[in-house]
């Protein structure tokens, strides 16, 4: 073996050592908290990060070991550390390189939970966040202060769907010496390695189109390895000794996986947002088909898109492969397989409309996911950005009569026949 | 840790202990368009065993200032201006690849200066094809795509590190973009011009050690057989399974070779 494997060979084979004992093809599960050292001079050096090796779950397990070398792999980034989910992710990846008085520029267009931690809980660490909308770069270089040291984004912005323009955000930071840290949950890597463009690491909630099936919940920060730590002396806590590790200095010995490292001696040690064995296992299943499934997503997703723009039910369809979208040039650039599964549309007849027809669809469920193999969907306003304030969510771009979708793989004229059920109910409303 | 030598800012990492002259030193030496970080699995488990350590960038590799040098002959000398500088002379060097033909050259050139050397994945001469050589003068990305692809073994490609969530043929590509842009051509170039290793390996008297890769593509194995051979009785062994950049690939059993072999040969007190 002497080439570079292809996306959907990683998909399938990266990572994994395959068992010498039993030779089970697919991945154990490695379902223990602990491991048994053969000697001391090993336990001491696993303990001292001079070796590879597991200690105890919560650091490093060889089931969540696999899906982390196989999100590096598929993500061409220099390391991975999976986490209990996507917010913990997040978390954790502030965390390792922010502090007391730090400051963060982030899009305003994210998810939720990503606006809340920044707005509300961020701030009582310290850490304070000024938001930009995403579709004016400028304003993210003019929200930058000296106490920055992150900028954050979403490259397909939820759930407005604003693409982020990644070579120009990444530009800034490199101008500035801060790294770009993009949640790349809504176009996994088989739709847009970010690392490729402006990104410096990436956070995902692997519960999505990852895992891809809606049966575990789990995050991961993949180290992109190409930011250099050591041009600036704002992140003392790669460039400089680490106390409860001997003073490791982690930028000098772990190089392009010194962030990713940092996380993994302190947040997963400190905190302990572990991946459980079994989690690991479910999204493995689940990225081994990444590439199929996210191929029949952005099918299903162009159908209902040409199905959705002609209904006479519908007031407005939102989606980056749309030519009337404002990012349309930005998801040709970076996202040419496809946009991502998330539309946004809005039902005639206004919010009772709108919960009309979401309660009269049936094959479509209606709860608080995406990306999951079954088509999903929800009225925001009232669920996901429900605890978000009305300035903010006119910044996320969310209107009263928004219904999201997350396309799903079933047969596409299902989908269609489902929605039409909901459509009649709604027209129905609309009549009054 | 930076130091200067000749003007130039040089780094070396030394494995997360202080720099101590007094204690037998191990310096590490990269091959061609690497860094110190290759030797991440190895370095800090010698500065842990009372050792004082060096893992080295050499000039234009990443965080030590460039220009590249252009010989072997110029880098022997150079890392003979380091350990008079540092004042180091209890040395045992440790190279890979191209790291062991400055190895080679330097302890020919300067016998008194180490206590023994390990060549890791190493030739007498290492003579660079030109498809490689070329790309390394015009398309950089795809003289690095050549280097990894034909560097790393099977766990290289796929993604198997020893590292719980780490890849090392990744990691490997950010460390070679790091470097100062005509870095790796210099090197190969280097490589390819150098044509002493036979009165080289005639002069070596200390102790030495080659370890070998099963599934090495960068180094033919005839020409590790000619290393042995004109280096009379060095320590040999093989790591079958693992490809030409061993100190990332099989990194367990090259700590374990260098440990046996420096332990013996340069023992601490």
């Amino acid at each position: 073996m002497s080439r570079f494997l292809n996306f959907d060979t990683l998909a399938l084979h990266a990572g994994q050592v395959v068992d010498p004992e039993f030779g089970a093809r697919a991945a154990p599960i490695y379902q223990t908290t602990s491991y048994v050292f053969p000697d001391t001079d090993t336990a001491s050096s696993i303990f001292n990060l001079e070796r590879g090796g597991h200690a105890y779950s919560r650091i490093t397990n060889p089931t969540v070991g696999v899906l982390e070398q196989r999100i590096a792999a598929l993500e061409g980034g220099s390391a991975a550390v999976c986490t209990s989910s996507g917010m913990a992710a997040t978390f954790c990846a502030i965390t390792a390189i922010l502090g007391q008085g730090d400051h963060i520029v982030a899009s305003a267009q994210m998810y939720g939970g990503n606006i809340s931690l920044m707005k509300n809980t961020l701030p009582r660490f310290g850490i304070t966040t000024s938001f930009f909308d995403p579709t004016d770069t400028n304003a993210c270089r003019a929200a930058i202060q000296d106490n920055t040291k992150l900028i954050y984004g979403e490259l397909i912005g939820n759930p407005g769907l604003d693409i982020l323009d990644l070579d120009a955000i990444g530009k800034i930071g490199t101008d500035h010496n801060i790294p770009v840290m993009i949640d790349a949950t809504f176009n996994t890597p088989y739709l847009c390695r970010c690392f490729d463009y402006g990104a410096n690491m990436t956070v995902h909630s692997v519960t999505k189109w990852m895992g891809g099936h809606g049966t575990a919940i789990g995050g991961v920060v993949v180290d992109g390895g190409n930011f250099d730590w050591g041009a600036t002396d704002k992140y003392p806590t790669i460039t400089e000794p680490y106390a409860p590790f001997s003073g490791i200095n982690f930028w000098e010995e772990f190089g392009p996986a010194a962030f990713a490292t940092r996380i993994r001696a302190e947040a997963m040690r400190d905190i302990g947002p572990s991946m459980s064995p079994m989690n690991a296992f479910l999204l493995l299943q689940g990225i081994e088909t990444l590439s199929l499934r996210m191929d029949k997503h952005m099918s299903n997703t162009m159908d209902l898109l040409d199905y959705l723009s002609n209904h006479d039910q519908v007031s407005w369809v939102n989606h980056p492969s749309l030519a009337s979208h404002s990012s349309h040039e930005l998801a040709k650039k970076y996202l040419p397989k496809g946009a991502g599964s998330i539309v946004s549309f809005g039902v005639k007849g206004g919010r009772e409309a709108g919960k009309a027809f979401i309660e009269n669809c049936e094959l479509a469920s209606h709860l608080a996911n995406v990306g999951d193999a079954k088509t999903l969907i929800i009225h925001p306003a009232t669920t996901t950005h429900s605890r978000i304030d009305a300035d903010a969510l006119v910044a996320a771009g969310i209107t009263e009569d928004m219904v999201r979708l997350s396309v799903g793989l079933e047969d596409v004229a299902d989908i269609k026949a489902d929605f039409e059920n909901g459509f009649r109910a709604a027209k129905r409303i609309a009549k009054g | 840790m930076y130091f200067e030598v000749n003007g130039k800012r040089v780094f070396a990492t030394t494995g997360g202990k202080p720099f101590d002259n007094n204690k037998p030193t191990v310096v590490f030496l990269h091959g061609s368009g690497f860094d110190h970080t290759v030797w991440n699995l190895q370095s800090r488990f010698f500065a842990f065993r009372n050792y004082s350590v060096l893992a080295l960038d050499l000039p234009g590799h990443t965080r030590s200032e460039g220009p590249p040098l252009e010989s072997i002959e110029t880098m022997a000398d150079w890392l003979h201006d380091v350990f008079e500088w540092l004042d180091i002379n209890n040395v045992s060097l440790v190279a890979h690849s191209q790291g062991c033909l400055v190895g080679l050259e330097l302890a020919a050139r300067y016998p008194g200066r180490v206590r023994s050397v390990s060549f890791v994945t190493s030739g007498l001469e290492t003579p660079v094809n030109d498809a490689l050589l070329n790309a390394a003068r015009d398309e950089p990305e795809a003289a690095i795509a050549m280097m990894l692809g034909w560097g790393f073994g099977p766990a290289g490609h796929l993604h198997q590190g020893p590292i719980p969530g780490n890849s090392m043929v990744s990691g490997g590509r950010k460390i070679m973009r790091g470097n100062t842009p005509d870095a790796l051509w210099t090197d190969l170039n280097a490589c390819n011009n150098y044509k002493n290793g036979v009165a080289a390996a005639g002069k070596v008297s200390c102790p030495t050690q080659v370890i070998v890769a099963g599934q090495d593509r960068m180094v033919p194995k005839k020409a590790t057989d000619k290393l042995i051979e004109h280096l009379g009785s060095p320590a040999v062994a093989v790591i079958r399974e693992s490809g030409h950049i061993v100190p990332q690939e099989a990194p367990d059993k090259c700590r374990t070779l260098l440990k046996d072999f420096i332990f013996e040969n340069n023992p601490t007190t």
